[in-house]
């Protein structure tokens, strides 16, 4: 499935930045399940330097410096990619969920990427609510998929989806508790829940096709910024992404910008500025099939 | 099973003393019956005397400090050699893991690391992965100590910035001061070879400037330290190497990067940095790409590293080669990277991930030191001397994560002798040695910090705020008879010039030193004055009654006293007790105190320490004699008199001492804006008083402007207003006068601005100079000069708040009055950006 994707982000400044230093995870990343045809990110007002390269994870960065007066920062991203993930394996096929947590904390050749995301991260600490949420799904010796199914069926059941609840900074706990949030706030769940388990989990983050297709129900998150969770079926069949906020297994209706271990390790536009006082965000999303 | 018993440094065992000792002891004997005891006093007054004893963590708390035992740790040449080589081959060893975990990460891909000693240590930056760099260590130390067999062991690697070296230099420099006649029995080996070698191997990392050959060195590089400030705990550290490795001394906001360059803001404009010596957690250094709250880094300077347009030392992410339970990995990957076996063994340490390591714990705790997996700063638990119930604790915590804990055998430090009293009592020591890349290879400090352990907790982590030290000393093989290599030749030294540019912070602290020292000189001369009258009690006089009033509106200006005893209707009573309420705690002056004495230590680094000892020590005087006034009105006046000496003794040493550069032009011309603007306030406060009466304006404008003795040499007992308003505005001579401090502050501003500025600032105070002059002037012509003498105060007022604006343009022109920063996507959204921030001070291990 091919997609034209439009991603605005607007800064707008109550008084003037002197000096502004942006870090961006705006370009779409090139992988197994999708292939980027072109990418295009645009600044305005234009900086006066700009670096690119690859981070840790392997996605795509740039780094955007003004020396320049300016009242508004608007950042664009424009790119066509083709997504097909492949299938997941069936269910019964997967290891038992005991057996991918050992071979991710032995690490070494088969496990050793995977360990990354086992262990605590500054935006998603221990939780042992989430692991306790999650556990009625992890009967021993269940084949891993099975239990990582039912798991993002019930986040979509039983918690509501509700913008204006949470923030970025809201801890799984607090999620956990008024059972609503938004898409951060499921994937930050779903993988602290997981991570209790010793299973690895990592933060995607990405975009919604924004009509779903014909004939199925609206999706929750289009229009904007999407995140969902991938996690780690074993060294045979590797990552599987899953929307807990949908209660969908990512196939053709996403497109992945980065992944790390939470959202601090991707956030779109991270920045530091001189001056500015308040400031406004506002972001405009569009993913269409071409 | 019974515990080896610690070695002895001194005794062989035997009954008899180690060789290296004897010449030693020989030597302290020669001092005679208390002689060592008399040295080791000396050597703790140096210390105090020289502010070195806050070289070290721990810097105001003085029963926290650090002392030096005269008693120097000796070890033999061979001895240091081999641990010369065994630390130079774990330096090379652990740059080559970093090149590692930062470049491809095989070690994790082959089994021989576990992914949590670096996917779950804080100190592995992500950010720093993939960073194209030739090596992320140049500096490096270890903690050791020797076990009962006799053989030291590395307990801790310092990868990031270990704290220390400098403490090491000054005991050494302070100790061949008290005790030269040990240092000419005994070949002691030189310090100072290695700091050159420092600053000549910080030389070599600079990246050649574009435009200039692309091949060799770069002809004069910048380097530049980089401190948290003077609130870190090892400031005084920073301040002493930066001297001793001549680079500029910076803080976070001293520095800007533009255009992908690092550049340091000067009074001469932006300067660039080649080489950044960090002293500064890495994890801090950069707001953009790391910890997003801190204000201690630059933004963008990781951009800046990656580009290799400024070398950071060590890198930002050598941190990691810290982790203790690496220890255990250490011999396996000696094999694997350097294809060599490990020369220089860790004391035996386990990691707890391990499930066979965590059984060997559990049956017997008290033999471990439990230490973080992967933090080398963080202090180590002892069970040996836990309770029951909290070792059952830490147990439990260790079975739920144990990936996060390292087991470090608890062996028995050897004891080496030290002075208790008249005695020398044996007691347990761990020894800090520092190493260098030299370009080519590693070199090692020819000495080292040794301190005693006070408690076993204290062996891991990073230096206890204070204690005990020894000098190590490196001992050459025989007297006369250098067999073996002789101390590291150094190469040939670059000529380098130390960057004689001042910060613009550092020029903004001098002058604020300045105007404060003069504001607490005029406060002490206000109050003086106002207590001699006070003191007359009721037999004071209608015109002393008016002075008063003059007075207690002058201490109302300056701050000193609340505004409702300005204005005339207060008793004498209540202006007393508001004198001595602002030598008290939230007074005026204690505030002013306050804010000298951070001025000093922020400027501390400009300063030698000499003018640093005259400056603190007079300071602590007029401090100790404020504390002490209680409810006197005489003890007050006395403290006063020492305010006054303190603010002579600055002036003079400043004078005397200090090199008419950057930094003095800054402190005379704070001091002289601060007294122009006093004195013209109070002249025109002094005149405000209807013509009949203006003779008691004039006495007290020559009190208050010392000038009283001068004008009765020239005009005798005729107190007219012309003479004594030229005397006190015009008179250029009379430096009580404001002509005076005009032309001064017209020099310095003429001096120090170039272009346009010069004309503006300059040239305002030129204008305010012939202001006065009119002034005088107009006043000399006039029908009656009483008349037109009390009609100045307006006149005055608006050249003293010409004054003001004038300080203002000074610092808007030099010291960038920069905006707060703000970070965008990541931290809360503030409603107030100045609350989005927090400032942290995190020091190095």
């Amino acid at each position: 499935m091919k997609y034209r994707v439009s991603h605005t982000t607007t800064y707008t400044y109550a008084r003037p930045v002197d000096l502004a230093s942006h870090m961006l995870h705006l370009s779409p990343r090139s992988f197994l399940g999708q292939k980027v045809l072109w990418s295009d990110l645009q600044a305005d007002p234009p900086p006066s330097r700009v670096n690119v390269g690859a981070d840790h994870f392997g996605n795509h960065v740039s780094w955007m410096f003004m020396d320049r007066r300016h009242d508004t920062f608007a950042v664009t991203v424009k790119a066509e990619v083709d997504v097909a993930f492949p299938l997941p394996p069936k269910a019964c096929d997967t290891m038992p969920w005991e057996d991918v947590a050992k071979a991710a904390s032995a690490g070494g050749s088969d496990g050793w990427q995977a360990a990354e995301f086992i262990f605590d991260s500054p935006m998603i600490p221990t939780e042992p609510a989430a692991g306790a949420y999650a556990s009625p799904c992890f009967s021993p010796g269940r084949p891993i998929l099975s239990a990582l199914l039912e798991l993002n069926g019930r986040i979509r059941k039983e918690f509501s989806f509700k913008a204006g609840v949470t923030n970025v900074h809201t801890p799984v706990s607090r999620v956990l508790s008024q059972r609503a949030g938004v898409c951060q706030d499921f994937t930050h769940l779903m993988i602290a829940a997981l991570r209790m388990h010793g299973l690895p989990a990592r933060y995607v983050s990405g975009y919604l096709r924004t009509k779903p297709p014909p004939g199925t129900k609206p999706r929750l998150g289009a229009d904007q910024s999407h995140a969902w969770v991938g996690a780690w079926l074993g060294p045979q069949h590797g990552w599987v992404d899953l929307d807990p906020t949908n209660d969908l297994v990512v196939h053709d209706e996403h497109v992945v910008l980065a992944w790390g271990r939470d959202y601090g390790d991707i956030s779109p536009v991270r920045g530091v500025i001189l001056g500015g006082g308040r400031h406004s965000v506002s972001v405009g999303v569009d993913l269409e099939p071409i | 099973m019974t515990r080896p018993a610690a070695m002895d440094e001194m005794v062989d065992g035997k009954g008899g003393l180690r060789t290296h000792w004897r010449s030693l002891l020989g030597s302290f004997s020669a001092l005679g019956e208390g002689g060592l005891a008399e040295r080791a006093q000396r050597l703790t007054r140096a210390f105090e005397e020289e502010g070195v004893t806050s070289v070290l963590p721990g810097a105001t708390a003085h029963e926290q400090s650090w002392r030096c035992d005269p008693v120097p740790l000796p070890i033999p040449a061979a001895e240091f050699s081999e641990l010369e080589a065994g630390l130079a081959q774990r330096a090379t060893l652990l740059d080559a893991l970093l090149a590692d975990i930062y470049g491809p990460q095989r070690l994790l891909a082959d089994g021989l690391l576990p992914p949590a000693l670096v996917y779950n240590n804080a100190s592995f930056l992500r950010a720093c992965r993939f960073f194209d760099t030739p090596s992320r260590l140049q500096f490096y130390a270890a903690d050791l100590v020797r076990g009962p067999d006799g053989a030291w062991r590395v307990l801790a690697d310092r990868t990031s910035g270990a704290a220390g070296i400098g403490f090491a230099r000054e005991n050494r420099r302070l100790l061949t001061r008290v005790m030269p006649e040990a240092f000419h029995q005994m070949q002691v080996r030189q310090l100072r070879p290695f700091f050159d070698l420092w600053q000549d191997s910080l030389q070599k990392l600079a990246a050649p400037r574009s435009g200039e050959h692309a091949v060799g060195r770069k002809a004069n590089p910048t380097v530049a330290l980089l401190t948290p400030g003077t609130g870190a705990a090892q400031w005084f550290e920073h301040m002493y190497l930066s001297r001793e490795l001549s680079c500029a001394l910076v803080e976070g906001g001293d520095l800007t990067v533009r255009n992908g360059t690092l550049f340091l803001k000067t009074l001469r404009g932006l300067q660039q940095v080649d080489v950044l010596l960090r002293r500064v957690d890495g994890r801090m250094i950069d707001p953009l790409e790391l910890d997003h709250g801190s204000l201690l880094g630059v933004p963008g300077l990781l951009d800046t590293a990656r580009t290799g347009a400024v070398r950071i030392s060590n890198d930002a992410g050598s941190g990691a080669a810290e982790a203790p339970a690496l220890a255990a990995f250490l011999p396996a990957l000696c094999m694997r990277l350097l294809d060599e076996r490990l020369l220089l063994q860790s004391v035996p340490t386990m990691w707890l991930g391990e499930h066979r390591a965590r059984s060997v714990v559990q049956q017997d705790p008290s033999r471990w030191l439990i230490r973080s997996a992967t933090d080398g700063g963080a202090q180590g638990l002892v069970p040996a001397s836990m309770q029951p119930p909290d070792r059952a604790a830490l147990l439990r915590k260790i079975e739920m994560r144990p990936w996060e804990w390292a087991a470090t055998a608890s062996i028995p430090p050897s004891v080496a002798p030290c002075l208790d009293g008249n005695g020398l009592t044996p007691r347990p020591i761990v020894m800090r040695l520092f190493m260098v890349h030299d370009g080519v290879r590693w070199q090692a400090l020819q000495g080292g910090l040794a301190r005693v352990l006070e408690t076993a907790d204290h062996m891991a982590g990073r230096l206890p705020p204070g204690g005990l030290a020894k000098d190590v000393w490196v001992l050459n093989a025989e007297r006369g008879d250098v067999a073996g290599p002789l101390p590291a030749a150094a190469p040939m030294l670059q000529i380098r010039r130390a960057t004689g540019d001042l910060p613009s912070r550092v020029a903004d602290n001098l002058f604020w030193l300045g105007r404060y020292v003069e504001r607490l000189e005029h406060s002490a001369r206000l109050i003086r004055a106002a207590i001699a009258r006070l003191a007359r009690g009721t037999g004071l006089s209608a015109r002393e009654g008016v002075e008063l009033q003059c007075l207690a509106r002058c201490l109302v200006e300056a701050g000193c006293v609340p505004a409702e005893l300005g204005n005339g209707s207060s008793s004498t009573t209540s202006l007393a007790e508001a004198l001595l309420a602002c030598v008290r705690e939230g007074g005026m002056l204690h505030d002013r105190f306050n804010a000298v004495s951070r001025l000093t230590e922020s400027v501390r680094d400009r300063l030698t320490g000499d003018m640093y000892a005259t400056f603190t020590q007079a300071l602590r005087t007029a401090r100790a004699n404020a504390a002490t006034v209680g409810r006197s009105l005489d003890g007050l006046s006395h403290a006063m008199v020492s305010i006054q000496r303190y603010s002579t003794s600055v002036a003079g040493v400043a004078a005397e001492s200090m090199v008419r550069g950057g930094g003095w032009l800054f402190l005379d011309l704070g001091r002289r804006v601060e007294r122009a603007h006093a004195v013209t306030g109070e002249i025109a406060i002094a005149l405000d008083h209807a013509p009949e009466r203006i003779e008691t304006g004039l006495r007290l404008v020559l009190e208050l402007c010392d000038s009283a003795i001068t004008y009765r040499t020239r005009y005798l007992n005729v107190l007219q207003p012309a003479p004594v308003l030229d005397l006190v505005l015009a008179d250029q001579g009379n430096p009580r006068g404001l002509a005076f401090q005009l032309v001064a502050i017209h020099g310095l501003l003429d001096e120090l601005t170039e272009g346009d500025g010069r004309e503006m600032l300059a040239g305002a105070a030129a204008g305010l100079l012939a202001e006065a002059e009119a002034l005088v002037e107009a006043v000399l012509e006039a029908k009656d000069q009483a008349i037109a003498a009390s009609g100045l105060p307006p006149k005055l007022e608006s050249i003293a708040g010409a004054l003001s604006e004038l300080s203002d343009r000074i610092t808007r022109r030099y010291f960038a009055l920069l905006p707060v920063a703000q970070t965008l996507g990541v931290g809360p959204e503030a409603d107030d950006p100045a609350d989005g921030l927090s400032v942290e001070l995190v020091g190095a291990a």
